[in-house]
């Protein structure tokens, strides 16, 4: 193998992994044909130019046909993985704030926890998702801001409107938000773990 | 694409030699690189334009590591419908006295 191929064969490190398997060892063997004959024609100099503009051209259009692919594939999948884990912890909650209304739980800080996780959880992913949609702003840092705001508007509100009418235990509202808030963030962090590694697994 | 129809047409080929077939069918006016050619070739192949052959036609003659290729019926048809039309803009071109009857 001469000096030529060898450069051709790291070059082709510019395609896309499955691409380079698939086809890498005929391109490879397809350069050494046109290299020796044009190694006999003189012309090896325009030979490696329009070898270099072939190459730089096809693999650009190689890695942007494959990361569309995998990228519309992965953020389709964990979108769906996300929107479905809210919509099913909303659920859950709203259903045992239903369950735990009239009974003792209902003392307990449970429902305390409830009630913010439905409110700040319906308002708060519908923002991130909109947010991580049509900005190009990190998502789990949209996720963070969002919840941090939603959690203390409507601490606020109660605040508000709890002056004027009956008292409210504060300690038990202000540790249901704050575990609230630590629920949501932490679930879209590990959504957002969750959905990195699988990407570069799939690269791999 | 159709330049590669085209080589493929008469008989199975492997790479090197789709690209020599157009190189001296177009008389070195259209060069296909490495890149351009197994591009054609992975899209040919998931559009079932082309078929991998199995076996080399000569195994003797050439190196065990190259892949033929040749047309599938589907491409075939498409090779006929496409050249059919390029027959029928080159018949428009000559009814305008664009093209002499010779074709030249």
């Amino acid at each position: 193998m001469n000096l030529s191929t060898r450069v051709y064969g790291l070059l082709l490190l510019a395609y896309p992994p499955e691409f380079r398997r698939e086809f890498g060892g005929q391109m490879l063997q397809v350069f050494r044909d046109s290299y020796r004959a044009e190694a006999l024609n003189g012309s090896v100099p325009s030979f490696w130019v329009r070898t270099l503009l072939d190459l730089v051209s096809t693999a650009a259009k190689e890695r942007i046909e494959n990361s569309g692919r995998e990228g519309v594939s992965m953020n389709r999948r964990s979108d769906a993985v996300a929107l479905l884990g809210c919509a099913a912890i909303i659920a859950i909650a709203f259903l045992l704030q239903y369950v735990t209304r009239n009974s003792a739980a209902s003392l307990i800080l449970i429902n305390y926890v409830l009630d913010p996780l439905v409110v700040t959880g319906v308002i708060g992913n519908f923002i991130v998702f909109l947010l991580s949609k049509t900005t190009k702003f990190n998502p789990l840092r949209i996720a963070i801001t969002v919840f941090a705001v939603v959690h203390a508007a409507c601490l606020l509100l109660i605040v508000v409107l709890s002056s004027s009418g009956p008292p409210v235990n504060w300690a038990g509202i202000l540790i249901g938000y704050v575990l609230s808030f630590v629920i949501w963030v932490g679930l879209h962090f590990a959504w957002r773990t969750t959905g990195r590694n699988q990407a570069l697994n799939s690269q791999h | 694409m159709f330049h590669i129809l085209l080589a493929l047409a008469d008989k199975e080929r492997h790479g090197y030699e789709i690209m020599r077939e157009v190189d001296e069918r177009t008389e070195g006016k259209m060069r296909v690189g490495p890149g351009t050619l197994y591009g054609s070739i992975k899209r040919m192949l998931n559009d079932g334009l082309i078929e991998e052959l199995d076996e080399r036609p000569d195994p003797e003659l050439d190196d065990e590591r190259r892949r033929y290729y040749r047309l599938s019926d589907f491409g075939r048809r498409v090779a006929i419908a496409e050249a059919e039309r390029l027959d029928k803009l080159v018949k428009s071109a000559r009814s305008k006295k664009l093209l002499s009857a010779r074709g030249t």
